[in-house]
């Protein structure tokens, strides 16, 4: 690729304004991140508001991928491999992530993502709060209550997809809209 | 007993519990790369200190621009700490303090406050 012209433009397009895949690690979120709020924080038509809620899913995101990525360079690497990418369409922000995960694990992330994208303002509030009082679940690393934080600063309802790629794995994405 | 000072970083709040003042603030960013042992200390020291201070007013700062999930949950984990020791005779009043176009902080905090019952929770607008 020596010429990425068209595929930046192509990005673009798309009304992507960031797009990392690769490997994740606390770092990016701290680099990546400033800039992002930078980006949209600051400036004439700088929104510190929404640049604050779009870093916020972009954390949540990331620390996903970090945390239940199953494609790694080796096995007992620190770093997980997963895409994320900013963008804004029709004057609203969405923030998209994806990693790989094990095929049979869809059945519980799907029953859990089915479930907070039915939820209304006040469910997720309620739902919210239980949860992080709660103890963590067996599966959870982080404190298991990132999806909801991300459904909660949503102004959609959240989407998500699972593709198949082999009998183990499958391709999880999750896209917020702010 | 010994003043806990732990420097700011990017992902990381700075702490200032002081056992003489009394006064105990938390202010910055909160998304840790590891929140746990992050906040291991913070908590080790409130324990102790806990156990020293008797009738003197206590005031928590806290002021946090942006804080991510997992240190939501230690936040909460603090607030009911807090509240243990406030129903056991201790004066304590959280200051949660929020910048006027940060929304997000003033909602978060109004949520805490709505979980906490017992101890006097103030949300301050800076």
């Amino acid at each position: 690729m020596i010429d990425l012209y068209e595929y930046k433009q192509g990005l673009q397009e798309d009304g992507i304004i960031f797009s990392f895949s690769g490997p994740m690690s606390h770092e990016i979120i701290e680099g990546i991140g400033s800039a992002i709020r930078v980006k949209i924080g600051k400036g004439e038509d700088g929104d510190k508001s929404a640049a604050l809620k779009v870093f916020s899913i972009f954390v949540e995101q990331v620390e996903n991928v970090i945390n239940y990525s199953v494609e790694k360079d080796h096995e007992d690497s620190q770093l997980s491999f997963g895409i994320v990418v900013i963008g804004k369409k029709d004057g609203h922000f969405f923030i998209s992530g994806g990693n790989k995960i094990y095929t049979d694990k869809i059945a519980k992330l799907e029953a859990n993502l089915s479930k907070l994208a039915k939820m209304n303002k006040d469910e997720l509030k309620v739902y919210y709060k239980e949860r992080r009082r709660a103890e963590k679940d067996d599966d959870s690393k982080g404190a298991g209550i990132g999806f909801i934080e991300m459904a909660k600063r949503s102004t959609k309802p959240i989407e998500y997809s699972f593709k198949n790629i082999d009998a183990q794995y499958s391709f999880f994405t999750i896209k917020i809209s702010i | 007993m010994e003043n806990l000072h732990i420097e700011a970083t990017k992902s990381s709040p700075q702490i200032n519990f002081n056992a003489q003042t009394n006064i105990q603030s938390i202010s910055g960013e909160s998304y840790p790369e590891n929140t746990t042992s992050f906040y291991e200390n913070v908590f080790k020291w409130l324990e102790e200190y806990m156990n020293i201070v008797k009738e003197q007013e206590i005031i928590f700062n806290l002021e946090l621009i942006y804080f991510n999930s997992s240190s939501s949950k230690v936040l909460m984990d603090l607030f009911d700490m807090l509240e243990e020791f406030s129903e056991d005779g201790k004066n304590i009043t959280v200051n949660w303090i929020y910048d006027e176009d940060n929304d997000a902080s003033l909602e978060y905090g109004e949520e805490f406050a709505e979980d906490i019952e017992s101890l006097t929770f103030n949300l301050i607008q800076k």
